[in-house]
């Protein structure tokens, strides 16, 4: 144990079982899988070595695409790369723990130990092999809410995690809350600080000192509309300038039944321009699921790295999807989005790339008998970058809640905007979720995948693999609400309704 | 003074006697029928406190000495049968019937015997008996609440009753009655007498049997006249399950049931018991009391989903949760949407994202239909793998992995500035700054739409030292 979220994972975890806590939760959740892929290997030949193609480019003897620079000696090209096959298990821990003889003191910590046992460093997320991904002490009554620790919160700006502390009052009375936090940040999208290697895989520029983060927000909440407030800020500490600084809002309201109409959108006020937004308006019944939905999206990027002074441009997308339940045991949907991105303000006389798309999705999901289910779908998809267009299907078992078995299958295709790499996947497997009680379950899929890369040159490639995963969860307790009575009872299935007079 | 028909009323119910089995005793009297022409003979402490009320085993060998009779082994009891009654045979002498020639003193038979039955024909203290003069025309279990503490001790100073004996009671046709327990009609006759509890409650029960089920314990004052005795819960209770619960849909009804009337969910439902499914609902559940000590644990719900959570509710879940997340958070924290939505290296390949993503993730990642980098840090799963499969930038720019034109580096501006999140999963700064730095390459500016230099260089000049060294230009 060397790290110091290591040792804090440990002292969350561990040491409050020590302190006797009167009641607690734990869950045990472990997971394996194997998977491979295949990049690219770069390589080069001399000029004098390439070969003319009739109608074509130079390509090496061996048949691969060459790119040759002007005036330079040799010619690169990428060759298809070694398979990279990782096999990640991760155990998460997840720990409540109450009745440290302070009404409304909690302490909750969910910890994840994980190693490769294939190829190291293949499969990303398992390193550092101990991480905290959550740990904090809790006070909570009917007004306050007091958290110090490792938190994350999730707001309109992103999951925002940082170790130090929370406090939120509400008026329950009248759906107001108010928060403030403040500490020392995490990275965007997982448990380490900006400061970790782990993150810094290119050898880029990195900060030497983790960002301290301050923010702020308001909420009401009625029966019939809410609204919420954001402020965030990060500054670095060793320059003492702003790492980010951003606003948003957002409301919903609810006219009439089933109707909700929602939007938001946030402010950078570091770099003075409008972020991500949207609207919607939902209509959900037992039969309908319709939505409306107008988005904007704009990156945002930190100010201790420069992408932000590039000028990145929102796209603005209009979605819309239904669902509806023809009869009480079959449901269609289908969904439209076209999108475009704004004017990027570029010269590129010598390239030009797609500027909208549009994708659609057709889809049913009937429920032939309680315990059988057949859900199929066709998507299509155009657009800059890269695309999906292709069916899935997957037929579902499942005779009590205790025991699902699927059969899934998918065939798609995904051309590149930029590359010529266009890939025909097939998928065909079968996922199994089962629990043995309440405090174990077992799940365990497994599928084969068909990989075809489709290329002018000899760099197309086909490249197959079984792709598998397993899982095991245990959750197991103990509390006030448990105690007295007898295990007989306690084990009943179905509770006291299992009960009757004798 | 006691009036003697009240004595003897009170002595003839005590040897009504529910934690004693009612058969025969262990000594075969009738086959000594002729031997012992009196009880008193045996038993002279029925009669006379100073004497042993047990004979000595000796004056068996009178008869069972091995020659005669064979021996026997017969020893008197060394502890006194657990009863839970008042009775000692020193009241005997106060004790009459009523006869038609008018009271007549009690004799051993009189509880002993069966009606009609021989002198002989002797058992432990008969209930009927007691009852005949106690409560004529009842039965021994239907005889009036307010009779039983005539000859019962309340169980909690019954200390010779084992939990064997209190869990073989004998359920009295009342408990049969229905809804005795669920329609509250327990309840009623508990408090329905003029004392704080029924005696006839206390004859059977102690506080600590109505903690099993009632959380509202302390707030009941019938359950507080009670004494504790754990042995109380040598009754095993079965409860059944609340009538009003067996509605199907009781499940979307509760809260307003809950809402309109909590003092009939109280009983049997802590504040935790809500909070079993409504965890994330500080509100909920408020009208109930908290669990702890001298209170039931309250009914156990287990947490099922709702009907509309089948039929693969996890792939179309995502605009329900959005239309109406009030709904979900009745049930759901966000750790629950975190065991798919939190990323975990071994993750089920066909979970949050569907089977093939791996193959197919670029299209949703450079269009971002969801916003990848809540879950994902792109140093750390973009570019780790990304570098890991030989797709992330050399030193070469230009090398030609983007292909699909000879041209494309001249013209990246377009594709950079629409997805440059995708950009920076495969590229450094520093692969951008050959070009695009005012301290050297080729001066490209890469600044666009929007762009506040002066903004920025408030917030935080770092970020344009990168490329203006110290010669941060005004604008």
């Amino acid at each position: 144990m060397r790290s110091p979220a290591g040792m804090l994972f440990l002292a969350a975890v561990l040491l409050p079982f020590r302190a006797a806590a009167q009641g607690y939760r734990v869950r045990i959740d472990t997971r394996w899988q194997t998977v491979a892929y295949r990049g690219v290997s770069l390589d080069s030949i001399p000029v004098t070595d390439t070969v003319g193609t009739p109608g074509g480019g130079p390509v090496s003897p061996d048949g691969f695409a060459v790119q040759c620079l002007s005036g330079a000696t040799f010619c690169t090209l990428f060759r298809p790369g070694a398979v990279q096959r990782g096999r990640p298990l991760t155990s998460t821990i997840e720990a409540s723990l109450w009745g440290f003889g302070v009404r409304g003191l909690s302490v909750r910590a969910i910890g994840r130990a994980g190693v490769d046992l294939g190829t190291a460093g293949v499969w990303p997320g398992t390193g550092p092999a101990l991480q905290l991904l959550e740990g904090y002490a809790e006070y909570a009554s009917s007004r306050l809410t007091a958290r110090a620790g490792r938190q994350v919160i999730p707001s309109r700006l992103g999951w925002t995690g940082f170790d130090g502390g929370a406090l939120t009052y509400r008026d329950v009375r009248h759906g107001i809350e108010l928060q403030g936090y403040g500490g020392w940040g995490l990275a965007r999208g997982v448990a380490l600080p900006v400061t970790s290697p782990a993150l810094n895989p290119l050898d880029d520029f990195q900060p030497i000192q983790r960002q301290v983060i301050a923010g702020a927000s308001g909420g009401w909440t009625s029966s019939a509309a809410d609204a919420r407030f954001e402020y965030q800020r990060e500054v670095d500490p060793h320059s003492h300038k702003f790492v980010s600084e951003r606003v948003a809002f957002e409301g919903a309201v609810r006219p009439v039944g089933h109707v909700r109409i929602s939007g938001g959108a946030d402010y950078d006020l570091a770099a003075g321009w409008w972020g991500s937004a949207d609207a919607a308006v939902n209509y959900v019944t037992p039969k309908i699921r319709g939505t409306l939905w107008a988005r904007r999206y704009r990156p945002h990027f930190d100010l201790w790295t420069i992408w932000g002074a590039f000028s990145p441009v929102p796209y603005q997308s209009l979605q819309g999807s239904l669902a509806y339940a023809i009869v009480a045991r079959i449901e269609v949907r289908g969904r439209y989005e076209r999108y475009r991105y704004d004017e990027a303000a570029t010269e590129t006389p010598l390239f030009s790339a797609k500027r909208d798309g549009w994708r659609a999705e057709l889809g049913a999901t009937a429920t032939l008998t309680p315990a059988w289910t057949i859900d199929a779908g066709y998507q299509r998809e155009f657009g800059p970058g890269a695309s999906v267009s292709g069916t899935a299907a997957t037929i579902i078992y499942q005779p009590s809640a205790r025991l699902r078995a699927t059969l899934l299958g998918s065939s798609f295709d995904r051309p590149l905007e930029f590359r010529f790499n266009d890939v025909g996947v097939r998928t065909l497997g079968v996922d199994g979720q089962f629990a043995s009680s309440e405090q174990v379950r077992f799940g365990v899929t497994a599928y084969y995948n068909t990989e075809a890369h489709h290329r002018p040159d000899a760099g197309a490639f086909d490249w197959n693999q079984w792709r598998a995963s397993a899982r095991v969860v245990f959750a197991f307790g103990h509390g006030a609400d448990l105690r007295g009575l007898p295990p007989s009872i306690q084990m009943l299935p179905g509770g006291r309704s299992a009960r009757t007079l004798p | 003074m006691i009036p003697r028909a009240s004595l003897a009323l009170l002595i003839g119910l005590l040897v009504a006697d529910p934690a004693a089995a009612q058969g025969p005793t262990g000594f075969d009297h009738a086959r000594h029928a002729r031997v012992f022409p009196s009880c008193q003979a045996c038993h002279p402490g029925a009669v006379n406190p100073d004497s042993a009320f047990w004979p000595e085993p000796t004056r068996c060998t009178a008869c069972h000495d091995g020659s005669t009779l064979q021996r026997v082994a017969w020893q008197p009891p060394t502890a006194p049968h657990p009863s839970n009654l008042k009775f000692v045979h020193d009241l005997v002498p106060l004790m009459t019937r009523a006869t038609p020639r008018g009271p007549e003193p009690l004799g051993c038979r009189d509880c002993h015997v069966p009606a009609g039955g021989g002198r002989m024909d002797v058992h432990r203290a008969l209930s009927d008996r007691c009852i005949e003069c106690h409560a004529p025309g009842s039965t021994h279990l239907a005889a009036p609440d307010t009779v039983c503490a005539t000859c019962h001790l309340p169980l909690s100073r019954a200390a010779s009753l084992r939990p064997t004996d209190i869990a073989n009671f004998p359920v009295p046709p009342s408990h049969r009655a229905p809804g005795f327990v669920t329609s509250g009609l327990h309840g009623r006759q508990a408090a329905g007498t003029s004392q704080p509890v029924a005696p006839s409650c206390a004859t059977c029960h102690a506080r600590d049997f109505c903690l099993i089920c009632h959380v509202d314990a302390p707030e009941r004052a019938a359950i507080q006249a009670l004494d504790p005795d754990p042995r109380a819960r040598a009754i095993v209770v079965h409860l059944p399950r609340a009538p009003s619960h067996d509605d199907p849909s009781f499940l979307s009804r509760h809260g307003a049931m809950v809402r309109a009337n909590p003092q009939q969910c109280v009983t049997c439902h802590t504040r935790e018991s809500c909070l079993t499914c409504h965890a994330p609902s500080q509100g909920v559940g408020v009208a109930l009391h908290a669990a702890g000590p001298g209170r039931a644990p309250g009914a156990q719900p287990h947490r099922l989903p709702p009907p509309s959570h089948r039929e693969n509710f996890v792939r179309r879940h995502a605009s329900v949760a959005a239309a109406t997340p009030a709904t979900c958070a009745g049930c759901h924290v966000r750790g629950d949407c975190l065991q798919c939505h939190r990323p975990n290296a071994a993750a089920n390949p066909a979970g949050y994202h569907p089977a093939g993503f791996l193959q197919s993730h670029p299209a949703a990642a450079y269009s971002r239909e969801a916003r990848c980098t809540d879950c994902h840090n792109t140093g750390g799963f973009c570019q780790a793998c990304h570098a890991t499969a030989g797709l992330t930038a050399t030193k070469t720019l230009g090398s030609g992995y983007h292909d699909v034109s000879s041209t494309f580096i001249a013209g990246h501006g377009q594709a950079a500035r629409q997805s440059l999140e995708s950009c920076t999963a495969c590229h450094a700064e520093r692969d951008c700054l050959t070009c695009h730095s005012a301290l050297g390459g080729r001066r490209f500016s890469p600044h666009g739409p929007g762009f506040d230099a002066e903004r920025l260089r408030r917030k935080n000049a770092q970020m344009c030292t990168v490329c203006h060294g110290a010669a941060i230009p005004n604008d």
